[in-house]
C-alpha cells in the first residue's frame, strides 16, 4: 500500500512537491515560534544561577530583574550604600555583591561592581565566570570585558577605553578624562554578561566625582547624590542593585517579605526564577497570538493539500477503476488516499523540521550578534514533537474527505471509467 | 460438469420499465471458451457489469462458479472477484506509473487466494509474471518500463498477463482487441487461449467482431439469449 501510494505520488510530482513545500514552511514556522520561546526562556533562565535574591530600589519586580541582570530598561531610583551595608550584614546573608549601572561604552553596558562579583556570580548550571585572557580587575581604572563586548568594540587586554554617561549608543557626555585599562576578557557565556563591561565601583565613583563640579546635573539620573569623595569607607554613595546569596535558600521567601515591608528606605527584593515566571506569564498573550497565527498557516497549508487531493480525484478515476478491477475494494482505495495524505504530511513535517534546523544553524550567528541570545542546537523537545504530531493528525483528518469521496466514487463507477 | 457462469430468469432495467436484459437461462461450463458477440448497445456492458458484480440484478440470479453474486455483501463480492475472476478491458487496464511487471503483480497483491495458487505452483509471483510477460512477447527491458510508455498492444498483453496470474477460474475479456490490428489481434487471442488452457481457466470473450469465432469452443450471439427488445442505451 505504501509503495503504491509513493509511486502514485511520484506520478504527480509537481503538485505533491508544492504541497510538501507549503506544509513544510508552515510547520517550520509553527516550530520556530515554540523554539524561539523555549530558547529565549532557557537563555533567560541560564543568566542567573545561584543568586537567591536581587535587592534594589523600590520598583516592579520585572523591571528590577530586567534592568539589573539583563540590562534591559533602566531603574529610576537607586539604593543607598547604607541600605546595602545593612543588608549585607544580615544574619541570613551569605554573600552580597553590589552593582551600579547607567554608563556604557559604545552601547555596551558598564557594570560597576566589586571583585566579589566574579566570585559569586554564576550562570547556567552554577557555572562561574572564567577569563579568556588577562586578569580580574584589582584596582580603579581597570576593566574586564565580556566576550561580545571585546569582540564588537575590538578591544584587547592592554587597550584603553572611555566610559560614556548614559546607556545609549551615542553619548554626549564621555568621561574622556578617565581612560580605563582593559585588563581581562571573559569567556563566552551566552548570557548578557558577554555584552557587559565590568569595572570597580570605585572607578565609576572616581570618574563621576572628578567631573561633578562641572556637570553635576547631568548625573542625577544614573548615580544619585555624590557625597564629597572624602568618604573612604564607602566606595560609592548609592548602587543600582545587589545580588544576594543566602545561607539557606529556604529563607528566600522570608527575606523577600522582610525587605519589601521593612521600614526605612523603600526597597524591592525578588527571587529571579519566580520573577521570570511572572514575566513569561505577562508575555503569554503574545506567545499565544503567534501560536494562533502559525496554526492558521499550517491549516492553510493542509487545506492546500486537501484541494490538490480532491482535484486529482477526477483525473484519477482511471487509476481507481483499475485498482477496483484487480480486487481492491472501496475500503482499499480509502486507505490508499489516507496513506497518501499522511505520507505527504509526514514528509512535509520532517522537511519543516529540517528547515527549522537549517534556519537555526544559518541564523544563529546573526541572532547572537543582534540579541545576545544563544540558540542551542538540540533534539526536538516534547512540545515540538507534540506540535508535529498535531500537524500529522490534522493531515490525517483532512485526508478523510478525499478518501471518502474516492470511496463513494468507486462504488458508483465500479470498474467503468467516466471520462 | 460444473458451470462457470449460470444465469437464471435474469431481468435488469437501468431505469423505468424498459428492460435492458431479459435472459431466461444461459450457462457456460467450466473450461469452456466462449465468444459472446453483440453490437454496441445490445446490453453487453450491462451483462458484464452484472457478471463483475458491480451491479446486482433485482430479479433472477447470476451465479459465478456456483456462487450467487446477489447473496454476497459488497465487500465479499470484491473479494470473490479478486480471487476468482481475471478481467481484461478495452482500455484503462494499467496503472500508468507502475512498471509492466508491477502492474501484473497487482493481481496477487489484493488477492491472498491468487497468491496462494501462485505459491502452490512452486514459483514466486514475480517469476511467474516474468514468464507470462515473456511468453506474451515483452522483453526484460519492456517489463521494467512504466506502463504509460508501452504501446497499446503491449499494454493489452500486460493486462492479459495480469488477468491470468494466479490462475483465476474465470477470465472475462471486454473488447480487448479493439485497439489492435488484425494480425496482432489474432496472435493475442491465440496466446491468451493457450495460457488459459494451461491454467484451466474458463474464458468469456465479449466483442462485436464475429470473425474471431473460429478460435473459441462456442460462439454465442447476445441477441439469441437476451429477449429484451431494444437493448441498452447505456454504453
Amino acid at each position: 500500500m505504501l509503495k503504491l501510494a509513493i509511486k502514485s505520488l511520484a506520478n504527480r510530482k509537481t503538485s505533491a512537491l508544492l504541497t510538501v513545500i507549503a506544509i513544510a514552511v508552515s510547520v517550520a514556522l509553527l516550530l520556530a515560534v515554540e523554539r524561539v520561546k523555549e530558547q529565549v526562556q532557557a537563555n533567560f533562565a541560564n543568566t542567573v544561577s545561584g543568586t537567591d535574591l536581587i535587592v534594589g530600589p523600590r520598583s516592579g519586580d520585572v523591571q528590577l530583574l530586567l534592568a539589573s541582570v539583563f540590562h534591559i530598561g533602566a531603574l529610576n531610583n537607586s539604593m543607598s550604600w547604607q541600605s546595602y551595608e545593612k543588608l549585607s550584614q544580615n544574619r541570613q546573608v551569605d554573600w552580597s555583591v553590589p552593582i551600579s549601572l547607567g554608563d556604557s561604552v559604545s552601547g555596551m553596558p558598564v557594570v560597576a561592581t566589586t571583585t566579589d562579583y566574579f566570585k559569586h556570580f554564576k550562570y547556567a548550571n552554577r557555572q562561574p565566570l572564567e577569563l579568556q585572557s588577562g586578569v580580574w580587575f584589582a584596582e580603579s581604572e581597570q576593566a574586564v570585558l565580556g566576550a561580545d563586548a571585546a569582540e564588537k568594540l575590538d578591544f584587547n587586554v592592554g587597550d584603553q577605553l572611555i566610559i560614556a554617561h548614559g546607556t545609549g549608543g551615542v553619548s554626549f557626555s564621555e568621561h574622556s578624562g578617565h581612560p580605563i585599562d582593559v585588563v581581562g576578557i571573559l569567556n563566552r557565556t551566552g548570557t548578557p554578561v558577554d555584552q557587559s563591561i565590568y569595572v570597580d565601583l570605585k572607578t565609576l565613583e572616581d570618574i563621576h566625582s572628578g567631573e561633578t563640579a562641572g556637570d553635576a546635573e547631568e548625573h542625577t539620573d544614573g548615580h544619585t547624590g555624590h557625597d564629597e569623595h572624602a568618604d573612604h569607607h564607602h566606595p560609592t554613595s548609592a548602587i543600582s542593585a545587589a545580588l544576594v546569596g543566602l545561607k539557606s535558600r529556604q529563607m528566600a521567601l522570608f527575606m523577600q517579605r522582610d525587605i519589601n515591608t521593612a521600614d526605612g528606605e523603600p526597597l524591592t527584593a525578588l527571587m529571579p526564577g519566580q520573577t521570570l515566571q511572572q514575566l513569561w506569564k505577562t508575555l503569554r498573550v503574545f506567545e499565544q497570538a503567534l501560536n494562533g497565527i502559525s496554526a492558521i498557516v499550517v491549516i492553510i497549508g493542509l487545506l492546500g493539500m486537501l484541494t490538490i487531493l480532491l482535484a486529482s480525484l477526477r483525473e484519477r478515476s482511471r487509476e481507481m477503476a483499475v485498482l477496483r478491477a484487480v480486487g481492491a475494494g472501496p475500503g482499499t482505495l480509502f486507505t490508499l488516499l489516507v496513506t497518501e495524505a499522511v505520507l505527504l504530511t509526514v514528509v512535509a513535517t520532517a522537511s519543516g523540521l529540517a528547515l527549522l534546523y537549517v534556519l537555526q544553524i544559518s541564523l544563529a550567528g546573526l541572532i547572537q550578534q543582534q540579541t545576545g541570545l544563544l540558540f542551542a542546537l538540540q533534539w526536538p523537545t516534547t512540545a515540538e514533537w507534540l506540535r508535529m504530531s498535531f500537524v500529522v493528525v490534522a493531515g490525517f483528518l483532512m485526508s478523510l474527505v478525499p478518501a471518502w469521496r474516492a470511496y463513494r466514487q468507486s462504488l458508483a463507477d465500479g470498474l467503468t471509467v467516466k471520462v | 460438469m460444473a458451470s462457470a457462469i449460470e444465469i437464471d430468469r435474469l431481468a435488469f432495467a437501468w431505469q423505468g420499465d424498459q428492460l435492458t436484459l431479459d435472459i431466461p437461462h444461459w450457462q457456460v461450463e467450466a473450461g469452456e471458451t466462449v465468444l459472446l458477440r453483440g453490437p454496441s448497445g445490445s446490453g453487453k456492458s450491462t451483462l458484464l457489469s452484472l457478471l463483475a458484480g458491480i451491479n446486482v440484478a433485482k430479479q433472477g440470479s447470476v451465479k459465478l462458479l456456483e456462487q450467487s453474486l446477489s447473496e454476497l455483501s459488497g465487500r465479499k463480492r470484491d473479494r470473490f472477484r479478486a480471487d476468482h475472476i481475471g478481467y481484461i478491458f478495452q482500455q484503462f487496464n494499467l496503472l500508468p506509473y507502475l512498471s509492466a511487471l508491477d502492474n501484473v503483480l497487482l493481481a496477487t497483491r489484493f488477492s491472498p487466494k491468487r497468491r496462494q495458487r501462485v505459491t502452490e505452483s512452486g514459483q514466486s509471483a514475480e517469476q511467474l509474471a516474468i514468464q507470462y510477460l515473456q511468453r506474451l512477447g515483452l522483453s526484460a527491458t519492456q517489463q521494467q518500463q512504466a506502463a504509460a510508455n508501452l504501446s497499446v498492444g503491449q499494454q493489452q498483453r500486460v493486462a492479459a498477463a495480469r488477468a491470468l496470474l494466479g490462475a483465476p477460474e474465470l477470465l472475462i475479456a471486454d473488447e480487448p482487441t479493439s485497439a489492435l490490428d488484425s494480425d496482432r489481434r489474432d496472435d493475442f487471442i491465440k496466446l491468451l487461449l493457450e495460457l488459459s488452457e494451461q491454467n484451466n481457466t474458463t474464458v468469456l470473450f465479449v466483442t462485436h467482431d464475429a470473425s474471431l469465432g473460429q478460435y473459441f469452443n462456442r460462439h454465442v450471439e447476445l441477441s439469441d439469449i437476451n429477449q429484451a427488445v431494444g437493448g441498452s442505451s447505456h454504453a
